[in-house]
């Protein structure tokens, strides 16, 4: 089961509301000071489940990412989860791709390494939340596809899947190769084990450029963005939070409950 | 030849024999949108002979119902809707397509993109025509909800998008609006329909359904485990609504994913809605944020969630939340 | 005259024949037997020790020789716990003692006096013999007495740290009649064959005899020294079967104790690392494996350690004798032992009780080493099983992705300085000290006030400080101590890498924490800086006059010493004169202070750490301040910090009893 994650660099999800900036101008967020880019927490959700894969069936993960500098240490990161290798691909031209762009890049290094059975994305990007590249990569290798999936089995031909729904799953059945986006429902990610995190450190990575990849530069980079950014800004906190006071806990109830019906809430 | 695109195409959801919510907002938005760019309103539902729905379609704006025969229809498989949304929209030629970010739209919306070699963007919560470039503007946000991106086309045609659920209200149906319903028939290409959906697999639901809840009662990680919601169930009882979780509950496998409100889970809009023990992350305050009024319960005094808020308690929930059914109890009376 | 058909000739009882047998004879093929089965039972257990990897203990030998001779000759090793009011070093160095005088007296007899008559030199008092005897027989006689108050106190007082099962009794009971034994046979050797005698003890004794005739004594004589004999061959088999064995290996343990600084644990080479931690026995090495023999299991661990009197599963007593009967019995067969090391053995749960503290290592007299046995274990469950507590992995997960363990902190490194001016290094290095604020210092809301503090002082002080600001990574302590050395070492590479970009020199860290690792386990990777803690240089300013404490604080004040600063960096004094220096004040010591001080419950990685069994730990110590009654404790640590103000709301004196950083207090009275 050769099995290729596709993962993304984003800036920390994590860092409070209250501290996050934006550059209106260039229009894009603004590092804040002293707190590293991360893994793509769902990314890190399908190295995850490719690796349960790995431990249940068999197989090597290889990972992927695509970036203008090289994110050598979200590669790492996998690698150190218990993914075997990794490609960096790096270029100047990718700046400024949009969905459509980075599904092509990494479609065609997908092509590069030619053999594999199961490609992994994780559902979308904690940056621009959309979740583009997984299905256009699909749609470009002309595979079948399933989203949102937090559970793999590996049948004799191809894989049942579980989607995640709002309502609760549904099962498919995929024949293999097919692309899989990946949902948070898989679980925890594993911490990188201590052998993984010293094998991870000594491996080398390849880097491949546009060049290697075969890129039709045409599809990427800004010039062939489907889509302009024409503004980014921070939305105004419109509610203003009234707290109600008491004594006890039980008096603060009180109030709470008059206040509501005073103005009609109950 | 270049085609001139027109119109909206609404991509309807019909779930258990009626219209989706999801579906209903998206007519409004489709009918204003219209009614700016003086273009007409279409819906394509799959495989329904259900002349009321198209009735009510057409009561909620829509100018014509295209009714999509196919002799492969299985309910909600993406595959599906990719291939005849695509078929459909290369007869129409619409000018933007509009679909709701759910399980579905988030599957198609950006495959149809990638095969009409055109522009998407997803979860949405304005649309806007600008006024000097005619051009559709797409607002959505980003960062978990930090801050809000918008996006134009350059001259992709057709613009797909998909709209955050709750963003729009369902207009007021008018029975006396008029309409086209028209049937197609679609023949798909089984060669592409490589999976298969084996089984559907719902949670039963007691009880009122959250997107139509007035009040819903939260709980987050504060809860602490599955026995506090029962607290929480008392409350809803009384208030009329119904329970929810945050994503906390679910890791920790207190309460059913179902349940889940969030960015990745349902969007509400109720009346009421309080959080109790929640944190007031940026992607649970996505799925609540609509509210009309928002009261928080959490012992943690710098608690995001008092930003978010109209109203918040600072204390340990067990300790208010009993006093305030009781308290509820007593103004009913 | 005849006893048992034996001719008695001389007093030597050697010299007589037994059965037909000469009595030396006899005596040397008990003495062989005895010593075969001694020496083969010392082996083994030294083959079972070599099992063990390897570790150079051959350092420093002239200060180990000093250590050595202060600890043994002058039984420093119980004679330090007079400060715990424990009284059993004094017994314990009259038995020592004794035993040395015996060993003395035995080596001569072996070689020489066995095949010659005793000359009588007794009679004169002046000879060596004379006085060596006068003082052997005293000493004796103080072992009698050391010896009934040990049975008296062990079985009736029932002091807590000493078990009363039946192995101490028999030790006791057999040197009870090994010294009274002597002591009867040298008296009835006085009477039968020197009158005269300037020896009192033999004299007084000899009193007892005083009506029996000749042959009786005589037989009495030859029974009380056989009997003697016996006993004492008895014991030299028994000793490597019991916990005496601490006689020969504390030997060796104290001379080849670590003289690392207390903070420094030991690193792992990841270069040429075949595993990470330890998850057999014989992946330990071999000093390791020593303390484990060296154990006299006297109890003093356990009795001071925070985990066990809280009711956690975890004693270190109990670990280190548990890991004797594993190596024990891996050591005899060939084969795995029938429990699991981890998990078995020792549970997972007892692993994680460990706060590294130091109390235990502090009180052992054989100076034993249960913390990095743990912290090995440790290791293997985190980097080699991926096995750890769900909150401990969060925090790690932080270190890792965020360079700070505090999930959840709404704030930024660089908040605190908001509204003052704190310079921030630069390449042109126009600072005198670094000042390390620390995660806890910089992302805790509670803990910035210490950091605010200190600041301000340091300004009024004059002092040209600098930070790094948002480039400071977390030191790497809770990573260590949670077992995953991989993620320690990366960030520290990462921190020494930086530090000596900006060419730092001197660093003042307010985080005891902080203050250890940078001090003493930087160095092992290169990183080698002058560090003081922000007591130490606030002592100095005070000292200098630069910062004058001139207001009354109309409280009563009292001190807890942080574990990482007191035992483990011998820091207690510095912050004391800080609080004396204070006008008009009141002042009490905790009942456990300085280096029997009481763990707050923060170390080890238990910040992170649900506790919830027992007692907590804080809660306890937070007893102790209310029982001392006092109103506010001053502190030196920001976990203290915190886990006082949680152990206060716990005991729910919010408003009886203040905690505070002494650098707030400092900032209060100046």
């Amino acid at each position: 089961m050769n099995i290729i994650v596709c993962v993304k660099e984003v800036l920390n999800p994590e860092i409070p509301s209250d501290k996050f900036r934006i550059d209106t101008e260039a229009k894009r967020a603004i590092p804040p000071e002293g707190i590293p880019p991360i893994i793509n927490p769902y990314d890190e959700r399908a190295v995850e489940l490719a690796i349960r894969v790995k431990e249940k069936y068999g197989g090597k993960i290889m990972v992927l990412t695509a970036a203008v500098n090289a994110s050598v240490s979200v590669v790492k990161h996998a690698l150190s989860m218990g993914a075997d290798d990794g490609v960096i691909l790096v270029d100047q031209a990718f700046e400024g791709s949009d969905g459509f762009g980075t599904a092509h890049i990494l479609a065609q290094a997908i092509k590069k390494i030619g053999n594999y059975d199961l490609i992994l994305c994780g559902r979308e990007a904690a940056d621009w939340d959309e979740g583009l590249v997984g299905p256009i990569i699909a749609e470009n290798l002309s595979l079948p596809l399933v989203t949102l999936v937090k559970e793999i089995d590996v049948m004799e031909k191809g894989l049942k899947v579980k989607r995640v729904t709002l309502d609760a799953y549904q099962v498919f059945s995929v024949p293999l190769p097919a692309v899989i986006t990946v949902s948070q429902e898989v679980g925890r990610p594993r911490l990188p084990s201590g052998w993984g995190i010293i094998s991870a450190a000594r491996k080398q990575l390849p880097v491949w450029n546009a060049q290697d990849i075969n890129v039709d530069f045409s599809q990427i980079g800004i010039s062939a963005a489907r889509r302009k950014l024409v503004k980014l800004f921070i939305p105004k906190r419109e509610r203003k939070c009234e707290i109600v006071q008491g004594e006890t806990p039980a008096e603060a109830a009180v109030k709470l409950a008059d206040r509501l019906r005073d103005i009609g809430a109950i | 030849m270049s085609i001139s695109y027109q119109g909206v195409l609404v991509c309807g959801e019909i779930v258990d024999g009626k219209m989706n919510t999801v579906t209903r907002e998206l007519l409004n938005i489709g009918r204003k949108l219209c009614d700016e760019l003086n273009q007409s309103l279409s819906i394509l539902v799959i495989d329904s002979s259900n002349q009321e729905i198209a009735n009510e379609a057409i009561a909620l704006g829509s100018d014509k119902v295209y009714i999509v025969i196919t002799p492969h229809f299985t309910e909600f498989h993406p595959d599906v809707y990719t291939a005849i949304m695509a078929k459909v929209s290369q007869q129409i030629a619409p000018s933007i397509i509009l679909f709701g970010h759910t399980d579905l739209g988030r599957d198609v919306a950006p495959r149809l993109a990638a095969k009409l070699r055109t522009t998407v963007v997803m979860d949405c919560t304005h649309l806007t025509i600008d006024a000097e470039t005619a051009k559709l503007y797409q607002t959505k946000p980003v960062y978990g909800g930090n801050a809000m991106a918008v996006w134009a086309s350059e001259s992709f045609q057709p613009q797909i998008v998909t709209l955050r659920p709750r963003s729009v209200i369902p207009a007021e149906p008018l029975p006396s609006r008029k309409g086209e319903i028209l049937t197609i028939n679609i023949d798909i290409n089984e060669s592409r329909m490589e999976s298969k959906l084996l089984e559907t697999v719902k949670e039963v639901v007691k009880g009122i359904k959250l997107e139509e809840a007035k009040v819903i009662i939260a709980g987050g990680g504060g809860v602490g485990g599955s026995e506090g919601f029962k607290l929480l169930e008392e409350l809803a009882k009384v208030l009329g609504g119904t329970i929810a979780v945050t994503r906390v509950p679910c890791d920790e496998g207190w309460m059913p994913l179902s349940l889940e409100i969030g960015q990745t889970g349902h969007i509400v809009k109720p009346k009421l809605y309080f959080a109790i023990g929640i944190s007031g992350a940026l992607q649970h305050m996505a799925g609540c944020s609509g509210s009309k009024w928002i009261v928080a319960v959490n012992k943690d005094p710098e608690a995001h969630i008092f930003k978010e808020a109209d109203f918040g308690v600072i204390g340990d929930y067990r300790n208010v939340l009993q006093q305030f059914i009781d308290e509820c109890r007593a103004l009913g009376k | 005259m005849k006893i048992w058909e034996i001719e008695i000739k001389s007093m030597n009882p050697t010299l007589e024949k037994f059965w037909n047998i000469p009595g030396v004879i006899i005596l040397y093929i008990l003495f062989i037997i005895a010593f075969v089965l001694f020496a083969y039972r010392i082996l083994r257990l030294y083959s079972f020790l070599s099992l063990g990897g390897k570790e150079n203990r051959l350092d420093h030998l002239g200060r180990r020789t000093k250590l050595f001779l202060g600890w043994v000759l002058g039984e420093w090793c119980t004679l330090r716990s007079i400060t715990q009011k424990d009284w059993a070093g004094i017994g314990h160095f009259i038995m020592f003692w004794t035993f040395v005088l015996f060993f003395v007296n035995y080596a001569y007899f072996f070689v020489w006096g066995a095949w010659h008559p005793s000359n009588p030199p007794l009679a004169e008092a002046s000879s060596f013999s004379s006085i060596f005897y006068s003082v052997l027989d005293f000493s004796t006689l103080l072992s009698i007495g050391a010896v009934i108050w040990a049975l008296a106190r062990r079985y009736i007082v029932r002091p807590r740290r000493l078990e009363t099962n039946f192995e101490p009794a028999v030790i006791l009971i057999l040197i009870f009649f090994l010294m009274v034994t002597h002591l009867l046979g040298e008296a009835l050797k006085t009477t039968l064959f020197h009158e005269t005698s300037s020896n009192v003890i033999r004299l007084a004794f000899a009193s007892f005899f005083h009506g029996l005739n000749q042959s009786t004594k005589l037989a009495y004589y030859y029974t009380a020294w056989w009997i003697h004999i016996l006993i004492l061959l008895g014991f030299l088999v028994y000793v490597p079967y019991s916990k005496h064995l601490h006689i020969i290996a504390a030997l060796f343990n104290v001379f080849f104790r670590s003289l690392l600084p207390r903070g420094a644990l030991a690193s792992i080479n990841i270069e040429t690392a075949e595993r990470l931690g330890v998850e057999k026995i014989e992946e330990f090495n071999w000093k390791q494996l020593l303390d484990l023999y060296a154990c006299a299991e006297c109890g003093r661990c356990q009795a001071s350690c925070p985990a066990y009197l809280s009711g956690k599963s975890l004693s270190p007593q109990e670990l280190i004798k548990s890991l004797k009967i594993h190596l024990l019995e891996k050591g005899r067969s060939k084969k795995e032992p029938t429990l699991q090391l981890i998990g078995e053995r020792v549970t997972e749960e007892k692993v994680w009780d460990c706060l590294t503290c130091y109390a235990c290592q502090e009180v052992c007299p054989v100076c034993n080493e249960h913390i990095d046995k743990l912290m090995d274990l440790r290791r293997s469950l985190v980097m080699t099983k991926n096995r750890i507590p769900e909150t401990t992995e969060r925090a790690l997960r932080m270190l890792m992705m965020r360079g700070d363990p505090w999930a959840g902190t709404q704030h930024l490194r660089n908040d605190w300085t908001k509204g003052l001016e704190i310079k921030k290094l630069s390449k042109k290095n126009d600072v005198d000290i670094l000042y390390w604020v620390g995660c806890t210092g910089a992302l805790d809301d509670r803990s910035m006030s210490i950091t605010l503090s200190f600041a301000k002082l340091m300004k009024q002080a004059g002092l040209n400080f600098g930070i790094l600001g948002a480039e400071e990574g977390c030191c790497g302590d809770p990573a260590r101590r949670m077992g995953q050395e991989l993620v320690f070492q990366t960030q520290v590479q990462r921190n020494i890498d930086m530090l000596k970009r900006y060419n730092v020199k001197k660093i003042v860290a307010s985080c005891p924490h902080g203050y250890n690792t940078l001090k003493n386990e930087y160095p092992q990777f290169g990183g080698n800086f002058e560090v003081i803690h922000h007591t130490e240089l606030l002592a100095e300013l005070i000292k200098n006059g630069k910062l004058k404490p001139n207001k009354v604080v109309d409280k009563k004040l009292t001190y807890h010493d942080p574990c990482y600063l007191g035992r483990y960096g011998g820091i207690y004094q510095a912050p004391r004169d800080i609080l004396f220096s204070i006008p008009k004040l009141q002042f009490v010591e905790l009942n456990r202070n300085k280096k029997d001080s009481f763990c707050c419950g923060g170390g080890g990685g238990h910040m992170w750490l649900e506790e919830n069994i027992g007692k907590r730990i804080n809660v306890i110590r937070t007893e102790d301040v209310a029982e001392a009654k006092a109103d506010i404790v001053v502190t030196a640590c920001p976990f203290c910090l915190l886990m006082f103000e949680d152990g206060i709301k716990k005991k729910h004196l919010q408003g009886y009893i203040e905690v505070m950083d002494i650098s707030e207090l400092l900032e209060r009275v100046i």
